[in-house]
C-alpha cells in the first residue's frame, strides 16, 4: 500500500466521532486552480459571478457532477463504469415508455430503479463473477444504450405534461434550481459517506488493497455491488435531470458522457488504481470543467477548442499530482 | 442587375422569373406552382452578389474565415428530374415500416413508379439500403421511406442495415452485397471521402448504386439524390431580413466542414451579408447536439445583453436553444424588449408545435422523407441495365419547399406555408 493510500484509509477510519469535511491538501491544488479561474472570469466578464451566472454554471454542471460522485465510488474501489451514459439513456427511456400512464411516481420510479437495477447488475459481475468492470460495464454500455433504441423504436418522447418529472430540471426549493439543489444534497451525502462513514472506510480499504481488506473482514463483493448500485442510481439521476431541461427524451442522449464523467473524476484526485479520491475532489472538479466551459462559451471560443483547453486543463492540474504520488512511492 | 452566370441549370426564363419575383410581380399562387425554381433564382441572384463583395465587415469575415465560397459553389443547384414541379398536398400517406408513425411524404410522385411488380415481373431484385441510425428519427424516417416504396413492388426485396456511424461498418456491408451480387445500393453515407472506394467497387461489379441526401466521393456513382441544404440557409436569411433590419447574431451550427453546416451557413451569410445592420455576435459549432445547443446559449445570454437572432443550423439545435432562452427568461430580451428572432431548420414536429406556439420563428423544412426517391431511381438504374427503361439523371435534385411560419407570409416572391398547412412533419409527436 503508498503512503497515499495508507493516508485516506486513516481518514476514512475516523468514523462518526471524527466529521471531517474539511478538504484534504490534495485538494487545495484544485481549489486554487479554480480560485483562479474565477477572477480570471470576473476580470474579463464583469458578469461573471453575477447570480444569474452562477446559476447557469451550477445547472449545467449538476448532472455530470452527480455521476461523477458515483463514478468516483466506483473508482477508489479499483473498479471502473463505463457503462454510465447507457444506464442514463435507458433509464429515461424506460421512464419515458410509462408517459402514457400519467402517473409521475411510476414514470420516476421506474427510471430510478432502472439504474439502480442496471448498476447492481454491474455489481455482480464484477463482484460475485469476477468479471473485469472494464469489459463487464463496457459490454452493458452496448446492450443498455442498444436496448433504449430498441425500447422506444429509436423515438424520442416529451414528458412536458408531467409536471413532477420537469420538476427535476426546471423545478427550484427555495429559489434554488432543483440541479443545483441535488448536487449539493448528493455531495453531502457523498462526502458523508465516503469521509466519515464506516462504509467510507471499507471503501478505501477495498480500493487501497483488496486481499488486505478482505482478511480484515469486509465483504469487499458487498462493497463493490453497493457502490455500481449507487452508479447506476446517479445515471439515473443524471438522465431525469437532463432530459427534464430539455423536455426532451431521446434514445440517443448522451453520446461520450462516460468520458466526460472519467475525466472530471481523474481531474478530481481519483487514481484509477483505486485507493484514491474525495467526492470533495470530484465537486471541486465539476466546478472547474463548469466554470472553464462558461468562460470559453463566453469568449466564444469554439467548441473544438474547448475540448482542447478542457484536456489541458485537466493535464495541469493532475499531471503534478501524478508525478508527487510517484515520489512518495 | 441581376446576372446568372453561375449556374447554367438556371436559365433566362428563371431569371425572368426571380426579377418580377423581387419585385413583388408574381402572385402567390404563382409561387406556389414553382418554389423550386423561385428558390434556386434567389440562391443565383444573393450569390452573385455575396460574389460582388459583402458589405458587412462582421458577416463577410466569418464567410471568408470558414471558407463558405468554397463549399458553395460546389455544390449543385438546378432543376428538377423530368419537369416535375413539386406542390403541397403532394404525397402518399402510409405507417412507417420503422417508427410505426403515420406519415405524408412530399415526393412520392417524383421520379414515379406504379405500385406492383417492377421491371421484368418473373424476377426478384434485390436492393440493400445501408444508413447510419436508427436511433434518430430523422433517419428512422429516411429508412421508413425506403422500406415502404421497396414493400410497393411484390419482386424487390429489400435489406436495411443500420451502419452505427461507422464508415467502415458501412463500407463493409457494400462489399458483402456486392459479393453477393446485389441488384442495387443505396446509402446515406455519414461523410463523403470513406465511402466513394466502395461505391466505386460496387458500380465495377455492375451494381447500380444511389446515395440519397449526401454525397460521396465516387465521380462513377450511378445518381446522387440531393438535398436543398442551399434553399434552407437562403430562407433563414430571407426570413431574418423580411423581419429585422439589425441586430446581434448567435450562430447555432453544425460539425464544422459538414455539408448541412457549410451550404446552409453559407447561404444564410451570403443574403445577410450586405445589410449593415447585422453583427454576427456568437459562432458556435453545436453539432447537433441539444446539450450542446443549450449550453452555449445559455453561456451566450449571460455574455451578451441584447441578442436579437439565434440563427441554429437544424432543429436539435433549435430546440436547444429556445429551452436555453426559456430558462433564462429571455425570449423577450432583444434590444427595446423585442422577441429573440429563432431561426430553424428541420421539420420535426417539435419545432412546428414551437412554430404554432409562436416559440420559434420560422423553419426551413429538410424533409428525411426522400428514402424512396432513392429505391425508385435505384429500380430504374437496374431497368436501364436490363435495357427496360432509360436511366434518371445522375443529379437528382429534391425539390425545394417553402419556409413555415406561424401566419402566412410572402417573403420576396416565397410563400410561407403555416404548421396546420404542412402534413410533412417527421418524429415522434408532441403531446
Amino acid at each position: 500500500m503508498t503512503i497515499i493510500e495508507e493516508k485516506s484509509s486513516i481518514n476514512a477510519a475516523g468514523g462518526w466521532a471524527q466529521m471531517r469535511f474539511l478538504p484534504e491538501i490534495g485538494d487545495l491544488s484544485r481549489i486554487v486552480v479554480l480560485g483562479v479561474l474565477v477572477v480570471a472570469g470576473q476580470i474579463l466578464y464583469p458578469g461573471f459571478l453575477s447570480p444569474e451566472n452562477l446559476r447557469v454554471v451550477l445547472t449545467a454542471v449538476a448532472g455530470i457532477g452527480i455521476l461523477a460522485f458515483g463514478m468516483t465510488m466506483v473508482v477508489i474501489t479499483g473498479e471502473i463504469d463505463l457503462s454510465v451514459a447507457g444506464v442514463a439513456v435507458l433509464s429515461i427511456v424506460i421512464g419515458g415508455l410509462l408517459l402514457p400512464t400519467g402517473s409521475p411516481a411510476l414514470i420516476i420510479g421506474a427510471t430510478l430503479l432502472c439504474g439502480l437495477c442496471l448498476g447492481i447488475v454491474n455489481g455482480i459481475f464484477v463482484a460475485k463473477l469476477g468479471v473485469s468492470s472494464l469489459i463487464s460495464t463496457l459490454a452493458m454500455l452496448g446492450i443498455a444504450s442498444a436496448l433504449a433504441n430498441i425500447f422506444s423504436a429509436g423515438q424520442a418522447t416529451y414528458p412536458e405534461k408531467i409536471a413532477e418529472y420537469m420538476w427535476f430540471g426546471r423545478g427550484a426549493l427555495l429559489g434554488v434550481p432543483v440541479p443545483i439543489f441535488l448536487l449539493a444534497v448528493m455531495a453531502l451525502a457523498c462526502v458523508f459517506m465516503t469521509r466519515s462513514s464506516t462504509f467510507g472506510r471499507k471503501l478505501y480499504a477495498t480500493g487501497g488493497n483488496a486481499r488486505a481488506a478482505l482478511l480484515s473482514g469486509i465483504r469487499i463483493d458487498r462493497v463493490k455491488i453497493v457502490v455500481f448500485a449507487f452508479c447506476g442510481l446517479c445515471a439515473a439521476i443524471t438522465g431525469l435531470i437532463e432530459s427534464a431541461r430539455l423536455g426532451y427524451i431521446n434514445p440517443a442522449a448522451f453520446p461520450g458522457l462516460e468520458l466526460k464523467v472519467l475525466a472530471v473524476t481523474v481531474l478530481g484526485g481519483a487514481a484509477l488504481a483505486g485507493g484514491t479520491g474525495s467526492v470533495f475532489g470530484t465537486l471541486v472538479a465539476t466546478l472547474i470543467i463548469g466554470v472553464v466551459n462558461n468562460l470559453l462559451n463566453q469568449m466564444g471560443v469554439s467548441f473544438y477548442m474547448q475540448q482542447v483547453v478542457t484536456a489541458l486543463v485537466i493535464l495541469v492540474v493532475v499531471v503534478p499530482g501524478m508525478r508527487n504520488r510517484r515520489f512518495v512511492k | 442587375m441581376l446576372k446568372f452566370t453561375r449556374r447554367a441549370a438556371i436559365g433566362g426564363v428563371m431569371s425572368v422569373a426571380v426579377f418580377a419575383a423581387t419585385q413583388g410581380c408574381l402572385t402567390a399562387q404563382a409561387h406556389a406552382d414553382g418554389v423550386h425554381d423561385v428558390l434556386n433564382g434567389l440562391i443565383a441572384s444573393y450569390s452573385e452578389h455575396a460574389k460582388e463583395g459583402m458589405s458587412n465587415k462582421s458577416v463577410g469575415e466569418l464567410f471568408e474565415k470558414d471558407g463558405f465560397r468554397d463549399y458553395l459553389d460546389a455544390y449543385p443547384v438546378g432543376g428538377l428530374a423530368d419537369g416535375f414541379v413539386w406542390k403541397p398536398g403532394m404525397g402518399a400517406t402510409f405507417t412507417g415500416p420503422y417508427s410505426k408513425l403515420e406519415i405524408k411524404a412530399p415526393f412520392t410522385d417524383y421520379i414515379p413508379l406504379p405500385e406492383g411488380p417492377v421491371l421484368d415481373p418473373k424476377k426478384t431484385y434485390k436492393i440493400g439500403f445501408v444508413f447510419h441510425g436508427f436511433n434518430h428519427p430523422w433517419l428512422i424516417s429516411l429508412a421508413d421511406a425506403a422500406a415502404w416504396e421497396a414493400a410497393r413492388h411484390p419482386n424487390v426485396e429489400i435489406e436495411v442495415i443500420d451502419a452505427e456511424f461507422d464508415d467502415n461498418k458501412m463500407g463493409q456491408v457494400i462489399d458483402t452485397w456486392v459479393a453477393k451480387k446485389y441488384d442495387g445500393i443505396v446509402l446515406w453515407p455519414s461523410r463523403e471521402a470513406p465511402m466513394g472506394p466502395p461505391v466505386d467497387r460496387a458500380i465495377d461489379a455492375g451494381i447500380p448504386v444511389v446515395s440519397v441526401d449526401r454525397r460521396t466521393s465516387s465521380e462513377k456513382i450511378s445518381s446522387e439524390v440531393l438535398g436543398n441544404f442551399y434553399a434552407n440557409g437562403l430562407q433563414e436569411g430571407l426570413y431574418l431580413k423580411e423581419v429585422l433590419k439589425a441586430g446581434n447574431i448567435v450562430l447555432n451550427r453544425k460539425d464544422l466542414g459538414s455539408t448541412a453546416d457549410s451550404i446552409r451557413t453559407g447561404a444564410f451569410l451570403e443574403v445577410i451579408g450586405n445589410v449593415d445592420g447585422f453583427n454576427i455576435q456568437g459562432n458556435y459549432h453545436t453539432n447537433s447536439q441539444r446539450t450542446l445547443a443549450f449550453q452555449s446559449t445559455a453561456d451566450a445570454l449571460q455574455a451578451f445583453n441584447d441578442i436579437s437572432v439565434s440563427f441554429n443550423t437544424g432543429g436539435e439545435e433549435a430546440m436547444g436553444a429556445l429551452d436555453a432562452i426559456r430558462e433564462a427568461k429571455r425570449l423577450n430580451s432583444a434590444p427595446d424588449g423585442k422577441k429573440i428572432v429563432i431561426l430553424a431548420n428541420d421539420d420535426a414536429k417539435e419545432v412546428l408545435k414551437e412554430i404554432a406556439d409562436g416559440n420559434i420563428d420560422m423553419v426551413s423544412p429538410y424533409t428525411p422523407l426522400i428514402g424512396d426517391i432513392g429505391i425508385r431511381a435505384v429500380i430504374k438504374h437496374i431497368g436501364a441495365k436490363e435495357g427496360l427503361n432509360d436511366a434518371p439523371p445522375k443529379l437528382i435534385m429534391t425539390p425545394n419547399l417553402p419556409m413555415i411560419t406561424k401566419t402566412k407570409m410572402v417573403i420576396e416572391g416565397v410563400e410561407t406555408m403555416t404548421p396546420d398547412e404542412w402534413p410533412y412533419a417527421y418524429g415522434p409527436a408532441v403531446n
